[in-house]
């Protein structure tokens, strides 16, 4: 499709701006030579209608879910209410200035006030902060409440444990926060294994950042000898909230050890993904840890909401205070779903993942042959023999209208490799499921019998595969008129 | 029995009925047999404390009220910037970024049905190269300060010194994200004073060595200054220092000269003021532009250009070995969602005004600026430095500060930041920050207001 540059033809304009009438100002003696343009900047120039067309065209390249099924392991591609929408974009929202009079943004912070309260009885933390951006911010915000904490204490350490079967992100955030990662490996259960992190742990080491269920899709039962492991050497225990789905009103991080904990809102709590975000990333602590928050954190005073500034705090992460509006989504996703639709949620998302599981594991064997929680991760290892990657599985799986689950994530040796992490959601009927089970035996059929036909997929989308490699070699990232 | 008809329910498609149809084929007798591996112990023994299920007639109701304890910020016309802009956003951009196959996808990681995305990424990542001037653009982070501390992790990296030298007009948000992100580093953090507004260059020089590693500026500054960022940039340079600049309000770029030709080696900046609301300070949207050499030590998401197996055009998310998802501890940074659906509004705005209306817009936001500050100077009761600055001016009250706020509140305008809240030293300071919302009508209306006697 034509770039918006080349839908541009000179003249054209698709604005319409009030009228200058400062005559007696002149743009030359208000703006130094230094700093003024010569010319103007090569921007397009295309009507509204060229734009409209443009980004309707657009989003007819793209698949969501409200496109259809999205069964991305780890990512929680649930349903995005379209009220949240509508809410979110209320006037009486969208036109606040962050640094308005305290007592005229008191709904926005109710708001975020009352969210709080939600994930605090949810996690079984005792104090939030809404400031991250996304899960990877808070995980940042995380470790450097960790840092901090050992710093204040006199005994700053220096090292992070981190599983095998972490999110990239968990090591490259432990990075940032100065930390040198330390893997723990997984045991033949797909979990932690106690006698190696056992080994690892020092009062060195600041503590684990931990998926529960983790990667894998499954609960870390022994989280409680984790935790006496960690704690019996003075660490703290970091929890990764990007599987919470699979515990709501089951299970609360809070009570089974963790001291911090980051949910990600754009997945659990159902706001909007975005194409890549805007998310939002609360991190939740317990109360030893809650001078450490970075600021401002919203409280409630005789019934008036106001911005306090933790004594100890790591700092501000950002400008400002949150990702408002996401907030305002995740809070009326609460509000709909109710506690008893909280707990329906994971039990729900529990069933359909098992259900894909035990469909599909005689044709795709799992990484690990156990129940799961809220994911299963499935493999293509056995089609190697027929020239068969992953990858083509997850290309084919396009030209019959789905989006691919995750793929070579997670990857560790010697039991997740050629993942294929399928995580249906609640938001998913039987009928579609049935269709995605289907849809997978037929092309496990065709691997065999038409291998080629998954090695050329996809074939019915508005691109075929790109040359990535190419993508890296040349990299072209800008429109330059040839 | 369960009440199946729970408003809870709605977005929930599995009816009881096919639940247990699936349990049966899974081959267990309940759903408590699959997560029979969490120890009863550690389970929650009641309800969470959270009350049932609302309709969404009601959650309609209760939120519409939520939002109306705020004030009705839109029916006042806005004095008030100092990070964050009121700007009038079109409504065709409402039109684009509420489109559902934008905003309910992931992260383009399967090109063939993500172009929608990537293709606009390409392109917000082209309209940011031209109005920088820079080589290559990074689009999207989660805001401006983030942004710049993230530069200033990426100079680190480049150069490994120690030493970290930014300027006393930064935004004081900036400053203090800049502190956090560098905190672990081992890094001194110098700031260097203005003077009248402006970075002072003889103290500027007296705080760069060989030794260190950035100079981070704003430009337009806190206080709406616009600095000579050739100057300053020659001078980090002299020492073997990167210069960075951070452009707040970014309208400036319509009509500022383009930064390559002023030696910048990384821009940082937040776009809100593309076509983004203001939302209480979020979601917005930072992006990093650099010269070519530092490619590869850009944090984040960037789209390229390739061809697919027919050779017909396509993009993919690119330079991926920078990345988490592949490179975990040794990435260049954890970045891993950020704020791409802004950067369909960032698109289409900057698509509909193109290259003749973003001019027109930044010259009149200039001039409404200038108008103001020229005709509240003559009422006699502001003092003022005289500095070159775009949209946002400092004037000192000779009345006290807070009356003059009250005063032009009571007249339906959200009143100019007091300096103090920021700087406690600088009392009876006010930070005026005009934008194309406010007619002339409006200015003439606010210097009557502050020209008449209390």
């Amino acid at each position: 499709m034509k770039l918006i540059y080349e839908k541009s033809i000179e003249e054209r304009i698709g604005f319409s701006i009030p009228e200058d009438k400062f005559d007696e100002i002149n743009l030359e003696d208000c703006i130094p030579e230094y700093a003024l343009s010569k010319d103007k900047k090569e921007l397009p120039e295309v009507s509204e209608v060229d734009v409209v067309r443009h980004f309707t065209a657009l989003s007819k390249m793209n698949y969501g879910v409200d496109t259809g099924f999205y069964p991305l392991g780890s990512c929680t591609m649930k349903y995005n209410p379209k009220i949240n929408e509508k809410l979110a974009n209320l006037e009486g929202f969208t036109f606040v200035h962050p640094l308005a009079d305290i007592k005229h943004v008191q709904g926005s912070l109710e708001i975020m006030h009352e969210l709080e309260q939600l994930l605090k009885e949810i996690t079984g933390m005792d104090r939030f902060t809404l400031t991250p951006g996304a899960g990877a911010h808070g995980e940042l915000v995380g470790v450097l409440i960790m840092r901090k904490y050992f710093k204040d204490y006199g005994k700053p350490r220096h090292k992070m444990i981190v599983p095998d079967s972490a999110h990239g992100t968990n090591p490259a955030s432990s990075a940032m926060a100065g930390f040198k990662v330390v893997e723990v490996r997984s045991n033949e259960r797909g979990t932690v294994d106690i006698e190696h992190l056992r080994a690892l742990m020092n009062e060195d080491t600041a503590g684990i950042m931990l998926t529960n269920p983790n990667t894998v899709g499954l609960f870390e039962e022994e989280i409680e000898e984790i935790a006496k492991i960690i704690h019996g050497k003075g660490g703290l225990l970091y929890y990764d909230g990007a599987n919470l789905n699979a515990l709501l009103g089951i299970v609360r991080p809070g009570d089974t050890g963790f001291d911090i904990v980051h949910l990600n809102l754009h997945k659990t709590f159902s706001t909007p993904h975005g194409g890549g975000g805007p998310g939002a990333g609360a991190v939740g602590v317990k109360k030893y840890l809650t001078e450490f928050l970075p600021s401002p954190i919203v409280c409630k005073c005789d019934g008036f909401y106001s911005l306090e500034y933790p004594k100890k705090s790591i700092g501000m992460v950002r400008a400002f205070f949150s990702n408002f509006s996401v907030l305002i989504k995740a809070y009326a996703w609460i509000l709909s779903i109710g506690k008893e639709g909280l707990k329906e949620v994971s039990k729900v998302s529990v069933i359909n993942a098992n259900y894909i599981l035990s469909k599909l594991k005689s044709y795709y064997r799992p990484a690990y042959d156990r129940f799961c929680m809220h994911e299963c991760v499935l493999t293509g290892r056995d089609y190697k023999e027929f020239g068969i990657k992953t990858l083509d599985i997850a290309k084919r799986l396009m030209d019959y209208g789905f989006h691919p689950p995750t793929i070579y994530f997670p990857h560790f040796e010697p039991y997740a490799h050629e993942t294929i992490m399928v995580e249906p959601t609640e938001s998913e009927s039987k009928e579609t499921i049935d269709e995605f089970i289907n849809t997978m035996i037929k092309i496990s059929k065709e691997a065999k019998e038409n291998p080629e036909l998954l090695k050329s997929a996809p074939h019915l989308t508005p691109v075929k595969r790109p040359d990535e490699v190419r993508a890296t070699k040349e990299p072209i990232l800008k429109f330059e008129k040839k | 029995m369960k009440n199946i008809e729970k408003n809870s329910y709605r977005y929930i498609p599995s009816t009881q009925k096919q639940q247990d149809e699936m349990l049966k084929e899974i081959g267990v007798p309940s759903f408590e047999h699959l997560i029979k591996t969490i120890p009863a112990r550690m389970r929650l023994k009641n309800d969470l404390n959270i009350k049932e299920s609302i309709s969404e007639q009601e959650l309609f109701e209760k939120i519409k009220e939520i939002s109306q304890k705020n004030l009705d910020f839109a029916n006042y016309k806005p004095l008030i910037g100092a990070g964050a802009y009121r700007h009038y956003i079109p409504e065709a951009i409402r039109s684009a970024v509420s489109r559902s196959e934008f905003y309910t996808t992931y992260t383009p990681y399967q090109p063939e049905l993500s172009q929608g995305t990537l293709q606009t990424i390409f392109e917000a990542q082209t309209h940011l190269a031209r109005l920088t001037g820079m080589d290559v653009v990074m689009p999207s982070i989660y805001d401006g300060a983030s942004a710049t501390a993230e530069s200033v992790l990426m100079a680190l990296r480049i150069n490994n010194n120690k030493k970290v030298v930014f300027s006393s007009s930064l935004h004081p948000h900036y400053k203090d994200t800049i502190k956090t992100y560098t905190e672990p580093q081992n890094v001194k953090i110098i700031e260097t004073p203005d003077n009248k507004w402006l970075i002072d260059i003889e103290e500027l020089k007296k705080r760069i060595d060989t030794n260190t590693s950035c100079v981070v500026i704003q430009s337009p500054n806190f206080f709406g200054g616009i600095e000579n960022i050739e100057l300053i940039s020659s001078i980090a340079h002299e020492n073997g220092a990167l210069a960075i600049l951070t452009v707040v309000e970014s309208l400036f770029l319509g009509l500022s000269k383009l930064f390559n030709e002023t030696g910048l080696d990384i821009v940082a900046g937040e776009t809100q003021s593309f076509g983004i609301d203001l939302n209480f300070g979020g979601p917005y949207n930072g992006f990093i532009a650099s010269k070519e050499t530092y490619i590869r030590q850009l944090p984040g998401r960037i789209a390229g250009e390739t061809v697919d197996s027919e050779g017909n055009r396509a993009f993919v998310m690119t330079l991926r070995a920078r990345e988490q998802d592949i490179r975990r501890e040794k990435a260049t940074s954890n970045l891993c969602s950020n704020h791409t659906l802004n950067l369909f509004a960032i698109n289409a705005y900057l698509s509909l005004l193109g290259k003749k209306g973003l001019y027109k817009l930044s010259v009149l936001n200039t001039k409404g600026a200038h108008y103001l500050r020229k005709k509240l100077i003559e009422t006699g009761k502001f003092d003022g430095d005289v500095y070159p600055f775009f949209n946002e001016f400092v004037l000192k009250t000779k009345d006290n500060p807070e009356h003059i706020r009250e005063k032009l509140f009571e007249n339906g305008f959200l009143p100019p930041i007091k300096l103090s809240d920021f700087f406690p030293a600088l009392e009876n300071y006010l930070l005026f920050a005009v934008t194309e919302i406010l007619s002339k009508e409006d200015l003439d209306n606010i210097v009557n207001i502050l020209r008449s006697k209390p």
